[in-house]
């Protein structure tokens, strides 16, 4: 349909070869598991609902998807009555692939993960969803992770954001596939959420692929663990498409919600041409916005008519500026038009 | 070590302006050879005028406005290259240097230079000196008639299938040398077969999008269907109708200029498709031999109104979409009050 949501493009992947490579666990990860733990629960299949919350709760698992604590995520889906459960391993942004790799690797343990997550949530039916598009890649997805027969999910980018908006119209609560592990870990080895999964890549990195750090270490030594080929220009903390650069890598930690480090030898060049107006934001946009009109909007004196563009519905996906060939940096506009426009409603009201 | 910051996305596609224009560039380098096939070496010379005239005037006129030139920019070369395929090859020297000069001065860099002109600066260009040399514009020749760059002697022109269709005739030319090419016509728009691989080779680059294309041929022949301008069948004047004047070269370069046409699919295909409307509807009632030039420019200048239709319409349905999505929010939460109780 003309008007369909469903637009957005299909980016190349660059997955490879972080994707075919094991885990590597820095030694500092393996210090800090001896030294922290939790006490063991003696019967670990025996546990009831409530004490998987506690555990949870003691171990202070939180989901990478989307930085909320486990344990309330499970209270909340308890008490929404859900019917599903969702775990969410799409990686569709590309180079990062730090969902899948764990989930794949450490099969065992989501298996069990998933059934100490059925047990507290009190439902049944668990799908993993796995992002469709991996052709290039040189090992291939299993059907079945964990126990669970793997649902693909296809599409254009943004594929995660847009699944996800349709499984909660349709009662289900969606965990990231690297928090069900450390549920596990928590439960069976008692161990704290002190780890985490990233994808460290770019033509910097001596040895790209998925690491397990601690929490809070610093870029720094992350970059220098995975080891350098060149003086990084940019480092960008998450995905290609959404992520930050940063400028003092010994200043900034992990956080439980990074996908993965990113570091590139080459400047990005700034070559902001004017606009031709092909219209190929406003065809690309996922969420049905115009960047094009914002932008022109935004440019002109009278800014009376930007809430008919509704710019406040943006997702920050990036789209606009990765597709416009005159290299605007639409995404910032349309943020700024964003922000004017909550500005403008909140007035009306 | 020193880092750069800047804001996402870290990753850009691989077209820019440049390869674009570049793209459009390339499809119009096999319309030039079958000109030069067809009409000899006077196709190129004026060429490399209307190219020559249209590049030292942009620099000035961009100099005047006080802008940085940019290297990468090669609107005028399109434009200078469009010029003269709309022109006869008879076409004097100063015909092919007004059009140019009246497209980038006049129809260009008022509104603003690249990206901001509200019409067509070729079609503008043409469409002026269409009026002010009414009868040179359509002295056509036959093909392979091989003219020296200098005309001294006068020419005999011949009528081309426009002619006698807006005599109210039939054409008595063939429809597989119509379709080739071979007949009496401007330089670039009489090879259908060469304009339309062009078309082909634009869309599988995605520098556009065949739906505008494709409607506008479709307005233009359903009414070319219906309303007959001489005395055949439909089908009949369907196949000389696109096959004649400008038809073919304005869906394919003319109304695909992505800044002067609109941006969503749906307004795109309803432009195209009142374009063609409104391109048969000049031929029926305009007193020139062709005149889907005033058409388009016409149909330029509406751009803006169809777009803020397509804004509104999408505006309306995005306001549908949350209003579902808050209504389905609050059925649930009063499945759980129920379930609460």
């Amino acid at each position: 349909m003309i008007f369909s949501n469903n637009k957005g493009i299909t980016l190349e992947q660059y997955k490879e070869p972080m994707f075919s490579k094991d885990i590597i666990r820095l030694p500092v990860c393996d210090m800090i598991r001896t030294q922290s733990c939790l006490e063991k629960p003696k019967d670990p299949i025996g546990l009831s609902s409530d004490d998987i919350v506690a555990v949870c709760r003691e171990a202070r698992v939180i989901d990478e998807s989307d930085g909320k604590h486990l344990w309330k995520k499970i209270c909340d889906a308890k008490e929404r009555s859900i019917s599903s459960i969702i775990i969410d391993a799409i990686d569709d942004e590309p180079y990062i692939s730090s969902q899948i790799v764990p989930a794949i690797r450490y099969s065992d343990e989501l298996t069990l993960g998933i059934e100490l997550l059925k047990k507290a949530v009190g439902v049944d039916d668990v799908k993993l969803e796995v992002y469709k598009d991996l052709a290039e890649l040189d090992t291939r997805v299993p059907e079945v992770i964990g126990g669970v027969k793997v649902s693909f999910v296809g599409g254009t980018y943004p594929v995660e954001q847009r699944a996800h908006r349709a499984k909660r119209k349709k009662n289900s609560a969606i965990f990231g596939a690297c928090s069900v592990i450390a549920l596990c870990n928590a439960v069976y080895k008692g161990l704290f959420h002190a780890t985490c999964y990233i994808t460290v890549a770019g033509d910097c990195i001596a040895n790209p692929a998925n690491y397990e750090v601690p929490v809070g270490y610093p870029l720094a030594d992350i970059l220098n663990d995975a080891g350098l080929i060149a003086e990084p220009k940019r480092v960008i903390v998450g995905g290609s498409m959404t992520g930050v650069t940063v400028s003092e890598l010994d200043k900034i930690g992990i956080s439980p919600t990074t996908r993965g480090i990113l570091a590139f030898h080459d400047e990005f060049k700034k070559m902001e041409e004017s606009c031709i107006g092909c219209g190929r934001c406003t065809n690309v946009c996922p969420q049905g916005l115009s960047p094009y009109y914002i932008y022109q909007v935004l440019n002109s004196k009278s800014k009376s008519n930007l809430l008919i563009f509704d710019a406040d519905k943006c997702i920050s996906c990036g789209l606009c500026s990765y597709i416009c060939p005159a290299k605007l940096d639409l995404q910032q506009t349309v943020e700024k038009a964003a922000a004017l426009t909550r500005n403008m409603k909140g007035e009306k009201e | 070590m020193n880092l750069s910051l800047q804001t996402p996305p870290h990753i850009r596609s691989k077209d820019s302006n440049f390869s674009m224009m570049l793209d459009v560039f390339i499809a119009l380098i096999p319309v030039y050879c079958m000109s030069y096939y067809f009409y000899g070496k006077r196709s190129l010379y004026l060429l490399f005028l209307s190219v020559g005239i249209s590049i030292i005037t942009d620099f000035i006129c961009v100099l005047m406005t006080r802008k940085i030139p940019n290297i990468k920019d090669l609107s005028m070369v399109i434009t200078g290259m469009l010029i003269p395929l709309l022109m006869p090859v008879t076409a004097d020297w100063y015909m092919v240097a007004l059009a140019v000069i009246f497209a980038i001065v006049v129809a260009k860099h008022p509104f603003g230079g690249i990206g901001q002109n509200v019409f067509n600066p070729a079609v503008a260009g043409v469409a002026f000196v269409t009026i002010c040399f009414p009868n040179e514009m359509f002295a056509y020749v036959k093909p392979f008639t091989y003219l020296p760059v200098n005309i001294v002697q006068s020419i005999s022109s011949v009528a081309s299938p426009a002619k006698a269709l807006s005599l109210g005739g039939v054409p008595s030319f063939d429809l597989t040398d119509m379709f080739l090419g071979n007949v009496p016509g401007p330089m670039g728009a009489t090879n259908i077969l060469v304009l339309f691989s062009c078309l082909l080779y634009l869309v599988v680059r995605k520098t556009i999008t065949f739906s505008m294309s494709g409607c506008f041929l479709l307005g233009a022949s359903l009414s070319a269907l219906i309303f007959p301008r001489a005395d055949m069948t439909g089908i009949q004047s369907v196949f000389y109708e696109m096959m004649s004047g400008y038809m073919v070269i304005t869906a394919v370069f003319l109304i695909n200029d992505p800044v002067t046409s609109p941006k969503r699919a749906f307004p795109r295909c309803l432009y195209g498709f009142i374009a063609g409307i409104v391109a048969m509807l000049f031929r029926h009632l305009g007193r020139y031999e062709e005149s889907i030039l005033f058409a388009i420019l016409v149909m330029n200048a509406s751009v803006w109104i169809l777009d803020l239709l397509g804004e509104y319409v999408a505006h309306y349905y995005r306001r549908k979409d949350s209003e579902n999505r808050e209504s389905e929010k609050a059925h649930s939460m009063a499945g759980k009050d129920r379930s609460d109780i």
